[in-house]
């Protein structure tokens, strides 16, 4: 079972990587933008991953910590796209 | 049962993952490839954490696991609708099917 | 007051969730929900929108199906590539009040079927659909109409 997840957890990363990558070559700045979006839902499922996988239960606090951070940044970012018009 | 089900889970979400990353590769502009990262990822976010919830001992590492789930949706969805604003706000017009 | 108590009993909830339900760090624990407590009180006065716990679970179950359904269909539009997709942006008038409602509409809309948000103003909102041909607009109002429960306000 631990070695399920773990396989699981390197397909993610690999995927996360095969994601950046596109997101960071996108033809528009918006684009890029999406890299921001791989972070909270990529990384946390991989740290969960990693934490049942080397039997690390902090990591589980680690990643709630990214996933709470992300829902932060996540509404910082969206509360300056309320406001910011005129500028990139 | 309950084990096969958490075992099997997380490949499922993974499965979801690969979908998002997909439809990040293949669809013609920023606005679809958000919804194919937003709701394909958040989706496989779920099915490994219910997974390893399903596989953990104590109900409240089950718990803590899903919690993480709507934090991560709070963030995807916070992003996603500041992505797609900035995008209509930057004049990227959304592709369509009859034009080049 | 009961709505402090509510929350107090919510954020005593999540620390025992977070200690894994050990025993051992409560004086902490205690300060922690005392300060969770106060700064909701500051950030998000029991005044405004409240939300009715009687209508939380109705929406929670509307919302998880929705969102699974939306991973399903856009994992299904990826495998079959740019063919499958017939976007466009649709403008929706929105019956919910201004503020709270219309933000968890605008946010949890892009987490629904073959929707995102685009663009919130004045009452109405502008979305990005998948496949304009789909009742988008029928989907958005039973949404619309799961907010007003939950919030308790008409619609």
């Amino acid at each position: 079972m631990n070695s399920i997840d773990l396989a699981i957890a390197l397909f993610l990363l690999g995927n996360l990587v095969v994601a950046l990558v596109a997101a960071a070559r996108g033809p528009t700045a918006a684009d890029r933008m999406l890299m921001a979006l791989l972070f909270g839902s990529t990384g946390t499922g991989i740290l969960v991953l990693l934490a049942q996988a080397m039997g690390m239960p902090t990591l589980v606090d680690v990643a709630l910590l990214l996933a709470l951070l992300a829902a932060i940044g996540g509404v910082a970012f969206a509360k300056r796209a309320w406001q910011g018009d005129g500028h990139d | 049962m309950i084990d096969a089900i958490g075992t099997l889970l997380p490949i499922v979400g993974a499965l979801f993952y690969a979908a998002g990353t997909l439809g990040l590769l293949r669809f013609p502009d920023v606005y679809s490839r958000l919804h194919a990262l937003a709701k394909a990822d958040n989706l496989g976010l779920g099915c490994v954490l219910l997974g390893l919830a399903l596989q953990a001992e104590d109900l409240a590492v089950s718990l803590k696991l899903l919690l993480i789930w709507p934090l991560a949706l709070a963030a995807s969805s916070a992003v996603s609708y500041a992505i797609a604003r900035r995008a209509a706000h930057l004049g990227v017009k959304p592709w369509r099917r009859d034009s080049p | 007051m009961m709505q402090l108590l509510e929350r107090v009993l919510s954020f005593a909830g999540l620390w025992w969730l977070l200690a894994e339900g050990h025993r051992d760090g409560w004086l902490l624990g205690g300060v922690a929900v005392v300060a969770a407590t106060w700064s909701s009180v500051k950030l998000w006065p029991p005044r405004a929108y409240r939300v009715r716990l009687t209508a939380l679970p109705g929406f929670l179950a509307f919302f998880v199906v929705n969102s699974v359904r939306g991973g399903l269909q856009v994992a299904a539009m990826a495998l079959r590539g740019r063919r499958a997709l017939t976007p466009g942006l649709i403008d929706l008038a929105l019956i919910l009040p201004d503020g709270a409602p219309q933000i968890l509409l605008t946010y949890t809309l892009g987490l629904m079927p073959g929707t995102v948000g685009v663009e919130l103003a004045d009452g109405r909102l502008r979305v990005h659909a998948l496949d304009v041909r789909l009742p988008v607009a029928a989907e958005a109002r039973a949404l619309e109409l799961r907010i007003a429960a939950l919030f308790g306000v008409g619609a």
